[in-house]
């Protein structure tokens, strides 16, 4: 199924939402399912948000990783936490691919040193405080470029990486919780303010 | 009486051949020229006073050494300026020894009142940067291109040979802020305040030091660069606020 944009040539617009596994097509890169259209068309800002993007994906893959290792949640949460590491690993491979594609040389996990406070991984509450925290803060950034970027499939692109990200803060949410009505969106400068202490 | 006389042919004959050989070597405790980038100079000079050091920015000294410059040893804030050397056959095999980070400074007094790279988009701003060729330069056009902040560089007032001369440029409040490596910050903290560049927008800052081919002084030469990857050396880069040699991506 494909879905006109209204902005781009239909082959470059076409939005695949096929539930297929990652493949690279000619003209772009397609993230399971998505048909994110070539970087060259993108603007500094777009990138930004990518640079972003990726570095919160290798963050929150550490996250789930000291999550298990710790293993102080729930055993029944460990399957959630493996599908959301796995999650953030495939976030990161796409952005990855996104900002290649746009020439830049995109960060790779060991340019980042992430600090964790000591006792983040010390009991439940403080993994599920922590996990919520730097999950919203990159859900946040994700609607805002969902709803700002000027390239058509990067916006959904960031949809795609905010509904994926919204399941995960279900994870860490303690049962009976109120669901939000209307997560915030957050700019750049906030959301990189809110993760600055933890990518170090 | 002939044994002795051949004893003392061939003591004799030795003796002409250490002579000449040392002749022809350098003295082993003779100085060595070190060309490094203006931001290792502090770091440099403590860690071992008896060399001979010419410090600038990495480009420079890169144009130097292709122009015949006596230097044995080359260290540079960018890989690009030692490969190039090496791709010449200027330089022998570099190797990375250690890493940096960027940072905004602002002078202590704040007259701009800059407390985030973001401002520098909203306020009025004499920006000093270090022109383009320059490594903390490029870093910078990298950071500001990574954080979709580029525009700003239309409220740069100068643009500076290296990264010593942005750093005195703001210590003296000759500008409202300027980046430079953080390492350069520490050695003028009592002058300027710190704005810190979000580590997601961090260019990949490596340094790499080398052998120079045509160095008359190459075993000394490779035992500087030894000394700086020992255990001493890395400790006293950390020291200076470096940071450790990066590992290879996975």
């Amino acid at each position: 199924m494909s879905l006109p944009d209204g902005e781009a040539t239909a082959s470059e617009s076409a939005v695949w939402i096929a539930g297929a596994f990652c493949s690279s097509t000619a003209s772009g890169v397609a993230l399971a399912g998505i048909h994110v259209r070539d970087a060259k068309a993108a603007t500094e800002n777009d990138l930004a948000y990518a640079n972003f993007g990726l570095a919160t994906s290798y963050l929150v893959a550490d996250f789930y990783s000291r999550s298990l290792e710790a293993a102080k949640l729930e055993a029944s949460t460990r399957p959630a936490l493996r599908r959301g590491r796995a999650a953030a690993t495939l976030h990161a491979r796409e952005l990855t691919a996104l900002l290649t594609g746009a020439g830049d040389t995109p960060a790779t996990a060991e340019d980042f040193t992430f600090e964790w406070p000591v006792p983040t991984f010390a009991t439940a509450a403080s993994i599920r405080r922590t996990g919520t925290a730097v999950l919203r803060a990159s859900l946040g950034a994700y609607q805002q470029a969902a709803a700002t970027l000027t390239e058509p499939t990067y916006r959904v692109l960031f949809a795609s990486l905010s509904a994926s990200v919204a399941q995960q803060v279900g994870t860490f949410t303690t049962a009976g919780a109120p669901a939000e009505p209307f997560p915030l969106a957050l700019d750049l400068e906030t959301a990189s303010a809110a993760l600055e202490a933890f990518l170090g | 009486m002939n044994t002795r006389l051949a004893t003392l042919a061939v003591a004799l004959l030795a003796g002409v051949c250490v002579a000449a050989v040392a002749s022809a070597r350098p003295q082993a405790n003779a100085p060595l020229t070190i060309y490094a980038a203006a931001s290792l100079t502090d770091v440099f000079r403590s860690f071992d006073s008896a060399q001979n050091y010419s410090f600038g920015a990495s480009n420079a000294l890169e144009t130097q050494i292709r122009n015949g410059a006596p230097a044995d040893v080359y260290a540079s804030a960018a890989p690009l300026n030692t490969q190039r050397l090496h791709r010449a056959g200027l330089v022998e095999k570099p190797v990375t020894f250690t890493a940096n980070r960027l940072a905004l400074i602002v002078p202590r007094s704040n007259p701009a009142g800059i407390r985030s790279i973001y401002d520098l988009r909203s306020k009025p701003v004499k920006l000093v940067v270090a022109g383009p060729a320059v490594p903390v330069g490029g870093y910078t056009l990298t950071v500001l291109r990574k954080m979709g902040l580029s525009s700003v560089l239309s409220k740069v007032v100068s643009r500076e040979s290296d990264v010593r001369a942005v750093t005195g440029k703001i210590a003296l409040g000759q500008g409202d802020a300027g980046f430079v490596y953080v390492t350069d910050a520490r050695a003028v903290s009592d002058q300027v305040t710190v704005v810190r560049v979000p580590a997601w927008a961090q260019p990949r800052v490596r340094y790499e030091i080398a052998v120079v081919s045509r160095s008359s002084n190459k075993a000394a030469a490779q035992a500087f660069i030894t000394s700086v990857l020992s255990a001493r050396g890395q400790t006293a880069l950390k020291n200076a606020g470096f940071l450790a040699i990066p590992k290879a991506p996975a």
